[in-house]
């Protein structure tokens, strides 16, 4: 994967989700739904942050549903939905708000996705994000920062 | 070559996402060092002179006890933090 681009497809804003599992398994269908993985991957996203802890909240507010390949990935993809109601993992203090969702083949073919997501903490994007409510707004906001 | 290494729970975002944070600080500091990402259950068996890690893998390490030293962070990708947690490790190795 040359370019991340963010699209109809793989984006979606104000997603309603009961609870931190609720919110990874809507943001892992649009992966699914994209034939990125198969019908297990998000359980086991579930697996892993029970038995790690909230290793997927990469900074307060955003977090990167993903698990290892040999658990669903079918090829590498990326999804991005927005929570209406944000949603709070165990042993964090500030929910959630934004999920990057994405699965990977080996442990470096998703560098891209790494360096976007990376970029978006590093710039403080995460709220201007979580307020967005058109595809056109996020890819002009992420816009420079595509690798 | 000071040889680092990066760990979360599937060893493939949030600790591939640090290690680019931790390069950038490198970078910043002028420290050159073979960075590396991996799965907390592999970090184990991996030959590393620092081992980077977040917060709340603290207590499973422990278990582990191994003999390089270890970083925790509360935020895997805050460069100001990284670079605090990390600069007085170097020095007691040397690199800095």
């Amino acid at each position: 994967m040359k370019e991340i681009y963010f699209t109809e497809e793989n984006v979606a804003f104000n997603v309603e989700a009961t609870d931190w599992e609720d919110a990874i398994y809507k943001g892992v269908a649009l992966l699914k739904k994209n034939g990125c993985v198969n019908e297990h991957y998000a359980a086991e996203v579930v697996n892993n942050v029970n038995e790690y802890g909230p290793y997927i909240v990469l900074s307060p507010g955003i977090a990167i549903p993903h698990t290892r390949p040999e658990n669903g990935a079918l090829k590498v993809g990326l999804s991005l939905i927005t929570l209406k109601t944000p949603v709070l993992f165990k042993d964090t203090q500030e929910p959630v708000k934004v999920m990057i969702s994405f699965s990977a083949t080996d442990s470096e073919k998703h560098l891209n996705i790494i360096k976007i997501i990376v970029k978006i903490v590093e710039k403080g994007l995460i709220d201007q994000i979580s307020q967005i409510n058109s595809l056109s707004d996020l890819n002009h906001l992420i816009k420079e920062e595509q690798p | 070559m000071l040889k680092i290494l990066v760990v979360c729970g599937a060893g493939l975002g949030s600790s591939f996402a640090c290690q680019m944070s931790v390069e950038s600080v490198l970078q910043d500091i002028g420290v050159k060092a073979d960075l590396d990402h991996s799965d907390i259950s592999s970090a184990a068996g991996t030959r590393a002179d620092i081992i980077i890690s977040g917060k709340n893998f603290e207590s499973q390490f422990q278990r582990y006890d191994l003999p390089m030293d270890l970083i925790f962070l509360e935020r895997l990708v805050d460069k100001k933090e990284i670079e605090e947690k990390l600069v007085p490790v170097l020095k007691a190795k040397g690199a800095l």
